[in-house]
């Protein structure tokens, strides 16, 4: 990434970003201690999950006409249930080079299930994600009715000193993507699929794979979210969903396609976990808390569309 | 049965008329007392409350757009009704509060979609979430007060009005159905509707105002999600904010099985109400059949992608060009 | 009463370095805008249409400044965008339904729209436009592009303007349509009513029009009438050549 690509990214969040200052610089006068750099492990832990929701959220959104995935909290909560309870429960198995191929693997194929019914039997989005939130959640519960299990000690670092791996993990495979024609299809497709298809891109393929890769991020989040709340647990997964679409439009990420990037979904991330921190910190109500975590959604996303009004109307 | 889809796929609405018919008849067979008296009242004041619910969702898609907040609004009015109820306020007053506040949240969500341009989804996510927090501050999370008892024998599923024997909700919603018929097919609103829903870029060369659709529409949605509270509140006899979170994706599922397409422009009110009631025999069905509540809910999201993949498919992006 | 259907062009200029001009389009003028693709006639006949204002002077309508797209369509400025699929038709909707949208005021009754009023009027101007349609009631989407865009010029003349402004009118249209837009345009203007036609193709803009603006680098180059209005001088001046 060029130096001018980066500046570009980082103003198109401009509000997520200077709210992200703020938010940490607030955060760290309030609570010194928990954002120490010792503390820095268990920090990204438990902030991990939320941002891996949102990276996974963002190549379907990317892909435009309507692409969302939904799915993606009872995605990770089904994964989580079944690497945790059945997997490592069940079978024994713990090894990480079983456990995380597994947890992959089933993102995959969730997002190909998800991008099937998106690309080619052409339901709208929203709705063929819908059907599968409904699934997943219905299994998750059916299997693991209540929580259990616990976590293999590798896995449980992953909220510890090696929580940063699996965002980072979707960050390089993102950052290879981009190298390939692939990432350049995707982006046209998002911004207009009409003329992408009359190019020659082959739409629903590009569409079917973003679902994919939506999927297999999803899968590597729940690895996240299995390390932080350490057991199988059927009602964690489901809440992620709104609070990942959340993020990604706070950093950015366009609805309509085409527009945003992987670093705003990340951004707007942080952004909502530095919020819950700040407020928890003042030991303030859970219901202030969403207040605020809505006013500030409306808030962020309004001044972004005025910002890229403004600069619309002054060319620049 | 090539015959019977292409039929499906120009008159989605049939789709989900003619599955809670045979849905009904499957209950009917399989479950012994599916038909009885008691059990179609309740199934029947079930599917009103869905249907009320999915009033403002079906003008909104119509529109070309969402609604995440009616499941906050339906709490929000859940609460605030028996909160003033429990003060001593009169119905009435009660009533136009709500209703007041609730158009002006339903307002703000379809000025700032439309005149912005954000998308309706995030709009509506983030003021539900600011509107049912401010709910919970207000009542410090523990609602209290109580139904006024006009609202509880209106929806009462053992209620009746005079030789009929169905509660008072029933109805109402077809008194209302029918003159939302009338008011999208006949009125100026309702044309415009279907018209900057199926093509906003001509719309204002039509002289149409999208500020104010997109206004006016959210309001009504809000609108009738706080109607929607209301009953609930009625039905259930006391207030809970959280009343409403099964119908977030409900709505969405009874307006899209109803044969409304999400791009807007194209599907009909009469499709929700089939759509509701197929919703709810789909749900009495599997409970009847002695599932657990989490595989009814896996087995309703087959069911919603088996249905839109038979009726509600988008068409090819070639044929779009 | 010719005074209030009078559309005024007064110092209009495109950009601020554009030399400003005039141009008076009274009751039954039809005026021909060339130029070639993207030299300043779309944005002057939407600037007419109160689309966006002109970058100096102002457009005029009846006395009163046209100063947005609803309130020159109050005054009777009606405007015909040029793309048919993605600006003018709701595919979604009938033949009938496409034609009385923008004016639905005309049909209503105690609140509601009659069906037989409307019919009514439709009926009319399918007679005056010669629309070939199977039922009113059908999707627009089985007319032909040519019998689509009547029903788009239907919709506009519902409204009763006093002035036309038409963006390319019969892009993409069939011959035997051609010719009908023709007669009803010439009709039009011996009713009474201003045309302002942008048209890609000269020799309609020479065939149809009293005088023919052409644009050249978002300016007005030449005014074009009488004996001067020949195929010739249009290209001399699309290309900024002396002719």
């Amino acid at each position: 990434m060029t130096a001018g690509r980066l500046i570009r990214t980082l103003s198109r969040s401009g509000f997520a970003l200077v709210l992200l200052v703020i938010l940490l610089l607030l955060n760290v006068w309030l609570n010194p201690a928990r954002f120490a750099p010792g503390a820095w492990g268990t920090l990204i832990g438990l902030a991990a999950p939320l941002i891996g929701a949102a990276l996974a959220s963002t190549p379907a959104i990317l892909s435009g006409r309507g692409g969302i995935d939904v799915s993606i909290g009872p995605l990770m909560g089904f994964v989580n249930a079944i690497i945790i309870a059945a997997l490592i429960g069940g079978l024994g198995l713990s090894d990480p080079w079983i456990v995380i191929p597994v947890a992959i693997l089933m993102g995959a194929a969730i997002g190909l299930f998800n991008g099937v019914l998106a690309s080619y039997v052409r339901i709208q989005p929203i709705v063929a994600t819908l059907g599968t939130y409904l699934i997943l959640t219905g299994l998750t519960v059916t299997i693991v009715p209540a929580p259990i299990g616990t976590i293999p000690d590798w896995l449980r670092t992953f909220s510890q000193g090696f929580s940063f791996v699996p965002p980072l993990a979707i960050f390089l495979i993102w950052l290879g993507i981009r190298q390939l024609p692939y990432y350049d299809q995707l982006m046209a497709t998002g911004s207009d699929d009409r003329a992408a298809f009359t190019a020659g891109v082959n739409v629903p393929v590009v569409r079917l794979l973003s679902y994919v890769l939506t999927g297999i991020f999803g899968g590597i989040a729940s690895l996240s979210l299995s390390a932080l709340i350490g057991s199988a647990d059927p009602n964690v997964g489901g809440n992620y969903t709104l609070l990942a679409i959340s993020a990604t439009a706070l950093g950015g990420v366009s609805l309509a396609g085409g527009r945003g990037g992987l670093i705003g979904a990340a951004i707007g991330a942080i952004d909502i976990f530095l919020l819950q921190s700040a407020l928890t910190f003042f030991n303030v109500s859970t219901f202030v808390l969403q207040v605020a975590y809505g006013a500030v959604l409306v808030i962020a996303v309004s001044s972004t569309a005025l910002q890229e009004r403004f600069f619309a109307r002054t060319g620049k | 049965m090539n015959a019977a889809l292409t039929l499906l796929k120009k008159h989605p609405l049939l789709g989900a008329i003619l599955i809670a018919v045979l849905l009904h008849l499957l209950g009917t067979l399989l479950i012994p007392g599916y038909s009885s008296p008691f059990s179609i009242r309740a199934m029947l004041v079930l599917a009103a409350l869905l249907a009320v619910a999915s009033t403002g969702q079906t003008l909104v898609i119509l529109l070309g757009g969402i609604d995440l907040s009616i499941p906050f609004v339906i709490g929000f009015a859940n609460v605030v009704a028996a909160q003033l109820t429990g003060q001593g306020l009169p119905f009435w007053e009660v009533a136009a509060i709500v209703a007041v506040l609730a158009l002006l949240i339903g307002a703000v969500n379809g000025a700032l979609s439309s005149i912005l341009r954000i998308h309706p989804l995030i709009v509506t996510l983030g003021t539900g979430t600011v509107v049912q927090g401010l709910v919970l501050i207000w009542t410090k999370g523990f609602p209290s007060g109580s139904a006024p008892g006009f609202v509880s024998s209106f929806v009462s599923i053992g209620g009746s009005i005079g030789p009929i024997p169905v509660p008072g909700l029933i109805p109402a919603l077809i008194v209302m159905a029918v003159a939302l018929v009338l008011v999208l097919a006949r009125t100026p609103y309702g044309r415009k509707l279907y018209a900057q829903g199926g093509n906003p870029t001509a719309a204002p060369f039509a002289l149409i105002n999208p500020v104010a659709m997109w206004i006016v529409t959210f309001a009504l949605s809000a609108f009738f999600a706080a109607i929607a509270g209301v009953l609930l509140l009625g039905f259930t006899g006391s207030a809970y904010g959280d009343v409403g979170q099964p119908y977030l994706f409900q709505t969405i599922a009874a307006v899209v099985i109803g044969g409304t397409s999400l791009i807007g422009g194209r599907g009909s009110y009469v499709g929700t109400l089939a759509g509701a009631v197929a919703l709810t025999e789909i749900n009495t069905l599997l409970i009847g059949l002695g599932l657990q509540p989490s595989m009814v809910q896996a087995a309703l999201g087959a069911i919603i992608i088996l249905l839109v993949s038979l009726y509600g498919r988008e068409p090819h992006l070639r044929t779009t060009i | 009463m010719a005074d209030a259907a009078t559309l005024k062009v007064e110092g209009v200029a495109l950009t601020a370095a554009a030399p400003p001009f005039d141009e008076t389009i009274a009751p039954g003028d039809v005026i021909g805008l060339a130029g070639l693709d993207g030299h300043g006639q779309d944005l002057f006949l939407e600037c007419l249409a109160g689309l966006h204002p002109p970058a100096t002077g102002r457009v005029v309508m009846g006395g009163k400044p046209v100063t947005s797209f609803r309130n020159a369509a109050a005054s009777g400025i009606a405007y015909l965008p040029r793309d048919r699929r993605t600006m003018g038709i709701f595919p979604n909707m009938s033949v009938i339904d496409n034609f009385g949208i923008a004016s639905m005021r005309k049909d209503l009754r105690t609140g509601f729209i009659s069906m037989k009023s409307r019919r009514a009027r439709y009926e009319r101007l399918k007679e005056q436009l010669s629309i070939v349609a199977q039922s009113p009631d059908l999707p627009i989407t089985g007319l032909s592009g040519g019998n689509q865009q009547k029903v788009l010029l239907a919709r506009l003349l519902a409204r009763d303007p006093k002035v036309l402004l038409l963006n390319d009118p019969t892009r993409g249209v069939d011959i035997a349509t051609r010719r009908v837009l023709y007669r009803v345009f010439r009709e039009l203007a011996n009713e009474g009513l201003s045309l302002v036609v942008l048209s890609s193709e000269i020799e309609e803009a020479i065939g149809l029009c009293d005088r023919v603006l052409v644009f050249r680098d978002q300016h007005m180059s030449a005014r074009l009438t009488g004996a001067d209005k020949t195929a010739d001088r249009v290209i001399a001046a699309m290309f900024g050549r002396a002719a």
